[in-house]
């Protein structure tokens, strides 16, 4: 009972929470608002018995993307009063074919097609929660069942980087940078040269400095 | 076994492809090297086949080598059917072959001089010429050894394709170009027919195999089908005919027979290869090879004995008149396929094909000899312009001799066992059509008895016409040309005696032709031996006709050689027909290509240009113009306008297949 | 506990995808440390790898039809074929952009890494046996090729193609998924053979709604019609190289997914989506043919063009039989390669600072190229489906297919559709044959030795699949006898 009272009350603030992200003004309050409805879901989640996922969440999401998130939104100027005039321009037709596709999903899921009991059986064992935990299985299942899967995730993961990498880093050119190990591999000779002078001839021996050489 | 013939087929078609892809890589002396190599090399095989057939134990072979594709219960194959007829076929295109590609080294030696400087086709012309050739034999060889209808018609079109390219080798002479596409057109409309036949035979019979049609056939001979306003025809007979229009196009009868002269133009190499020995052959081996259909029609065959029987006189007469060389041995040519078909006509398959082996023996040494003759007078042709060449070109003079005596048949020749058998078997025949068809072929022999000695007496005898600077060069011609000359001067004596007997009479051909009994006129002659069907001769007219032939053109030529000339003023009527060749050029150039052209003016007028152009054409461009500006729209360039096309998209999926469809 | 349950996977099964991983990162590794301005030794660890993993994929997995993974990944005939084919495409590519790419200052070693990794992508797809796997893969392979358009940092085309590939694709994707979604709701299981038990037990609204939302997906990765917006900016944003890519190994991934999603996963729901399919198919032919009638730049041609082949191989779903997933796995193969080689004589005839892109730069080719004109006759002719060359097979498997499941209409529809495009194509063929070259003289061919010869191989194969199809056909076919 007081479960469900939770569920409620969480599910709501998260409903709430989610429709502030799509029409606040400040992209900040929505970012924000996007903290509390992941908070939210992390409840729901937790109140399913599913606490890693939710402490995950929490952890990734709002402690590690979304701090990224409001980085980049605070430090970029971002026109919102063009972006909102599309919004608002294109409504009137946005609107009712979002409407249309809700009712339909309504009609769909409303007419008793999603029925749990009327699942087939699940094709592994769920353990008893309160002997094995939440993190033990869902590690039991990731290293095993769904190894392939989990391995394809890392992969996934090795492509965003190199693309993420091949997309930012850039060599430009003639810019002037530091290279320490070479400053310290250096020695006298390249640096200095001895001019002998002959009688006569007026000229002085000086040592030279490499101006041009970029790491000065 | 199959790999036997695979390399018999592709040897010629590789040598092709070598000598015209990598032509200017391999020089002159490559690419004929490799052709000739190739070519000899599948001339040998085929030998090696046919001696199986005739002293071995070799048998019919008739299988697939590749399936090409399946629809609606046809198979597409490429497949070979190698029997007796096909085995013979088979050496005598690739003996004729081997001969023409030795001989066309000397004949092209100097074929730059026929180019212009500029000319970008230049360099490499040797060589192409080489590759075409190659080409040509590999097409003939699909042609023959065809066990489909398929095969039979990619490997006829592709006959027909290299045929044209080689009229039109030297396609810098307008002659040539107006030549080659004579022939391509006259040979659309026999292949017209061909198409059509094939299609009937797959529309009633089911299948494009030989044997399963053949199978069909002999169930079911009284099928009938209605064609046009209900009368019923039996389908035997409209598919026979069907084909045998392709036969007539390629075999040049009347009254398709016009591109055959005209395609002289082209060098003489491809006058004896393609347009004497095996091409043109195509169509008579076609008729023997369906015998089992034809043999189900007392109509087709009829229609087949007529046409026949006018092409063999009235094309003789016309190379009475001609003055060129090489026009006289090619109407000698259609007037000899004319013989063919008459024996096809008279089931006397056998005989058909029997002259048609020793016709591509002795054609071919005429056509060759006519070319050495050209080559010594730097390429004239014209018969006014020669005589006496006897001395200057001895061994040319003596095997055109013996060409001659084996195309008028003269006994013991080979042309006379294959020619006294068809006139034998037509005189034997019972079919309607039959008695005119032995008065032509009776008078045709007269005819060619003189055309072909007055060619010998007008070139070799007589006075030296040609101008002083041409005679003091005349000499005979290189090895090249005159050892294939020799080689196929041999088997125009020979064949004849050493084969006529099982090949003709004796039933060597088997299951590969049929003749239903009651047709058998060759069975009704009577043969005994080779002697006696010589001295037989004696008994019939044909070879005093002959002789008769021979005794006017040596008044006419060498007697009297001022009568020629008087005769032509007195008969001006005839002459002038036979000069217009009856007129079919004309009524060809004048009504069909004319009509053809003044309709399709009007049309073009009328319907293309306004009702296509103006309203279809531009209609439908403007529309799809129209159209595509309002999609370019579409294509705005903005995400939110895709994104929203997507959504838009999956509503209508949505809406539709769910709730409506449901 | 759920280990008990466990088997060791049958990693020998899994080689060829274990092969390729290894390949990319060695390609990694090598390419970090070589130094090479050319990327040389990137270059032929790739080509190797991709060739030494076609044969690997042969040896490890013709002929069986296993599943392993705890069926999370399946090896079968079609499995062998796709991947192979793919194998080849990304062999293709990698041949033909090299020389391109070195001359735009554009060839990197992430050109090789992130192509490889896409290829692993499509591999995964194509050996998918769970909507998990499915979903794995083509996130790998759309990742990998987002990154691949935005290569060319400098050009804004670029970039604003990138972003709308991406975002659009991430739209897709989320669609895919929620799709997948609702079939997971539906039937409890992630498992393609147990949705398939449970789909043909019972026929749900909620299952027909998951599939709506998985076709659109499927569709947008293949870029058909009303799902298709993003192709022509990606195609012409992106370098020709990756276009080339995109446009035919992503094609035949497509057809993996929709075969191992839709027509097999979902087969007792044919009866439904059998309509969608034909509705898109459709509607591919008839905007493809439309609008690339006006095209004038041929990369833009090609793309519109491919609408109209997407459409034919949708056609070919709409049987679902196994003739018609045959008929669609030849027509794509055979397209791909075929469309490869046309990309490959486009980017012969680019140069520095010049794209062979509009259609008069193509005007006579004959006269300074004969064999790369003759190629290009070969491609033009097969894309039109005349007979003689490869097209006109898949063309004829796709519309027989039709016929027989009875859709007469969308059979003469589909025949009107390739004489249009015959317009376009066969405009290529006159421009290189019967017109005069700009006065310049118009774009040379360049390129190296090896470019040159894969690519005249490329072309003429077309010719020769076209004499001697049997082979390949009976291949295709067997994948799903």
């Amino acid at each position: 009972m007081i479960e469900q009272i939770l569920f409620y009350v969480f599910a709501a603030v998260l409903i709430f929470a989610a429709t502030m992200v799509i029409t606040a003004r400040n992209p900040v309050h929505a970012a924000l608002f996007l903290v509390l409805a992941f908070f939210n879901s992390a409840v729901l989640w937790i109140i399913a018995g599913a606490e890693f996922l939710g402490i995950v969440l929490v952890l990734v999401y709002v402690g590690a993307v979304m701090v990224l998130f409001l980085f980049v939104v605070m430090m970029l100027d971002i026109n919102l009063a063009r972006l909102r005039e599309g919004f608002v321009r294109h409504l009137y037709i946005g609107v009712p074919v979002a409407a249309l596709i809700v009712v339909q999903m309504i009609l769909v899921l409303g007419s008793g097609a999603v029925d749990p009991g009327a699942l087939p059986d699940a094709t592994l064992p769920i353990p008893d929660p309160a002997e094995t935990g939440n993190t033990t299985v869902l590690g039991g299942v990731l290293y095993t069942v769904y190894v392939y899967p989990f391995e394809l995730a890392a992969v996934i993961l090795l492509v965003a980087i190199i693309a993420s990498i091949m997309l930012t880093l850039r060599r430009r050119e003639g810019v002037k940078h530091q290279d320490v190990a070479q400053q310290v591999r250096v020695r006298k000779e390249d640096r200095l040269r001895m001019a002998r002078s002959f009688g006569g001839s007026g000229s002085t021996s000086t040592g030279r400095n490499d101006n041009e050489h970029p790491d000065r | 076994m199959e790999t036997l013939y695979l390399v018999i087929v592709l040897a010629p078609l590789i040598g092709a492809i070598v000598a015209g892809l990598f032509g200017s890589q391999l020089g002159r002396v490559g690419a004929h090297r490799v052709t000739i190599a190739l070519v000899g090399l599948s001339t040998l095989l085929s030998v090696y086949v046919l001696t199986g057939f005739m002293w071995g134990d070799r048998t019919t072979f008739d299988g697939t080598v590749y399936t090409w594709m399946v629809a609606g219960g046809i198979e597409f194959e490429v497949g070979f059917l190698v029997d007796e007829l096909t085995a013979m076929m088979m050496a005598v295109v690739t003996f004729v072959s081997l001969m023409v590609h030795i001989y066309t080294i000397g004949y092209m030696a100097d074929e730059d001089h026929n180019w212009p400087e500029t000319s970008r086709l230049r360099p490499n012309a040797y060589q192409r010429f080489f590759a075409y050739i190659s080409l040509f034999t590999f097409s003939m060889l699909m042609l023959v050894m065809a066990n489909n209808f398929l095969q039979l018609f990619f490997a006829w079109e592709a006959v027909g394709l290299v045929s044209y390219l080689l009229i039109g080798f030297w396609m810098n002479r307008p002659s040539a170009v107006f030549a080659n596409l004579k022939a391509f057109l006259v040979n659309r409309v026999g292949d017209f027919g061909f198409l059509l036949g094939i299609a009937t035979v797959v529309m009633y019979f089911g299948s494009l195999h030989y044997g399963d049609v053949f199978n069909a056939v002999a169930v079911r001979p009284d099928q009938t089908m209605s064609i046009l306003g209900g009368a019923e025809w039996q389908v035997v007979t409209v598919a026979a005919i069907l084909l045998f229009i392709g036969a007539m196009g390629k075999s040049a009868q009347v009254p398709l027979h016009v591109w055959l002269p005209d395609s002289m133009e082209g060098p003489t190499p491809i006058s004896a290869l393609i347009h004497a020995a095996t091409m043109v052959t195509a169509g008579i081996f076609l008729v023997a090879r369906m015998s089992p259909l034809f043999e189900y029609s007392e109509a087709a065959l009829a229609f087949v004995l007529v046409i026949g029987a006018i092409t063999a006189l009235l094309m003789g007469l016309v190379g009475l008149v001609q003055q060129d060389i090489k026009r006289v041995v090619a109407y000698s040519t259609l007037s000899q396929l004319g013989y063919m078909v008459v024996a096809l006509g008279a089931s006397a398959y056998a005989a058909g094909v029997y002259h048609l082996m020793t016709h591509a023996f002795f054609k071919a040494l005429l056509f060759l000899g006519a070319g050495s003759v050209i080559i010594a007078l730097h390429h004239k042709q014209d018969m006014r312009e020669m005589g006496g060449l006897k001395k200057y070109m001895p061994v040319t003079y003596w095997t055109m001799l013996i060409g001659t005596l084996a195309l008028i048949g003269f006994p013991g020749f080979s042309g006379f066992f294959s020619k006294d058998a068809i006139i034998e078997a037509v005189h034997h025949s019972d079919r309607i059509g039959a008695g005119f068809a032995y008065w032509c072929v009776l008078l045709g022999v007269f005819v060619t008895a003189l055309y072909s000695f007055r060619l010998l007496f007008l070139v070799f005898h007589g006075e030296e016409r040609m101008d002083h600077h041409t005679r003091e060069h005349l000499h005979e011609s290189p090895k090249v040309v005159t050892v294939p000359l020799i080689l196929l001067a041999i088997p125009s004596v020979l064949i004849g005696l050493l084969t006529v007997g099982p090949m003709v009479f004796g039933g060597w051909f088997g299951d590969s032709i049929l003749v239903r009994s009651g047709h058998d006129a060759l069975g009704a002659i009577g043969f005994h031996g080779v002697g006696e069907f010589t001295l037989h001769a004696f008994k019939t007219p044909a070879i005093y006709l002959a002789a008769a032939g021979f005794a006017v053109a040596w008044y006419l030529y060498i007697r009297r050689p001022d009568l020629p000339a008087q005769l032509q003023q007195r008969l001006q009527t005839p002459y002038r027909i036979l000069e217009n060749k009856y007129g079919f050029d004309d009524l060809y150039l004048n009504v069909f290509a004319a009509g053809g052209r003044g309709l399709g003016t009007l049309l073009w007028r009328g319907g293309d240009v306004r009702l296509i152009d103006g309203l279809v054409v531009n209609g439908t461009a403007r529309t799809v113009g129209r159209v595509a500006a309002v999609l370019r729209h579409g294509q705005t360039g903005y995400l939110y306008h895709y994104a929203f096309v997507m959504i838009i998209g999956l509503l209508v999926l949505l809406t539709w297949f769910m709730f409506a469809l449901r | 506990m759920t280990t008990d349950a466990f088997e060791i996977p049958n990693l020998t099964l899994a080689l060829p995808e274990i092969w390729m991983l290894g390949v990319a990162c060695l390609v990694l590794v090598v390419d970090l440390f070589s130094g090479d301005r050319d990327h040389t030794p990137a270059y032929w660890v790739a080509q190797l790898g991709l060739l030494s993993a076609a044969l690997i994929t042969v040896q490890a997995q013709w002929g069986l039809d296993v599943t392993t993974f705890d069926g999370n990944y399946v090896a079968d005939a079609m499995a062998v074929v796709l991947k192979v084919t793919v194998l080849l495409l990304t062999f293709l590519a990698f041949a033909y952009s090299r020389d391109y790419l070195r001359e735009r200052g554009m060839l990197r070693g992430e050109f090789y890494l992130l192509s490889l990794f896409s290829t692993l992508g499509m591999m995964v797809i194509i050996s998918a046996h769970s909507l998990l796997v499915l979903y794995l893969g083509v996130e790998l392979m759309s990742l990998s090729l987002y990154a691949l358009v935005a290569m060319r940092r400098g050009s804004p085309a670029a970039s604003e193609a990138a972003m709308k590939y991406f975002v659009l694709g991430a739209l897709a994707s989320g669609m895919l998924l929620y799709g997948m979604s609702m079939l997971y709701g539906a039937t409890g299981s992630l498992d393609l053979a147990a949705i398939t038990d449970v789909a043909a037990a019972e026929s749900r609204l909620l299952l027909v709604f998951g599939l709506v939302f998985t076709v659109v997906g499927v569709a947008f990765k293949f870029g058909a019609v009303p799902f298709h917006m993003w192709v022509p900016d990606v195609y012409q944003g992106a370098p020709t190289a990756v276009t080339l890519f995109i446009a035919t190994a992503s094609k035949v991934a497509a057809v993996g997914l929709f075969i191992r999603l839709i027509g097999e996963g979902l087969e007792p729901l044919h009866g439904d989506w059998q309509n969608m399919v034909l509705l898109l198919a459709v509607a591919s032919i008839l905007i493809g043919n439309t609008v690339a009638l006006v095209q004038t730049n041929i990369k833009r041609m090609l793309a519109y063009s491919t609408f109209n082949h997407i459409g034919f191989i949708f056609l070919g779903f709409v049987a679902g039989s196994a003739e018609g997933y045959g008929a669609s796995m030849f027509y794509a193969v055979t397209y791909s390669f075929t469309v490869a080689a046309a990309f490959g004589v486009i980017m012969l005839l680019s140069r520095q600072g010049f794209e062979a892109e509009n259609l008069e730069d193509f005007k006579g080719l004959n006269e300074r190229s004969p064999l790369f004109a003759l190629v290009m006759l070969l491609l033009m002719v097969s894309l039109t489906g005349i007979p003689g060359t490869v097209g006109f097979y898949a063309k004829w498997l796709v519309i027989r297919s039709v016929v027989d499941a009875g859709v007469m209409w969308a059979a003469v529809f589909a025949v009107i559709g390739a004489v249009v495009g015959a317009f376009y194509y066969l405009r290529v063929v006159r421009l290189c044959y019967f017109d005069q070259p700009e006065a310049e003289g118009g774009p040379q061919p360049s390129g190296s030795g090896g470019f040159r010869f894969v690519l005249a191989a490329n072309g003429l194969s077309v010719l020769l699949l076209g004499l001697f199809p049997g082979a390949l056909v009976a291949v295709c076919m067997a994948a799903f006898g």
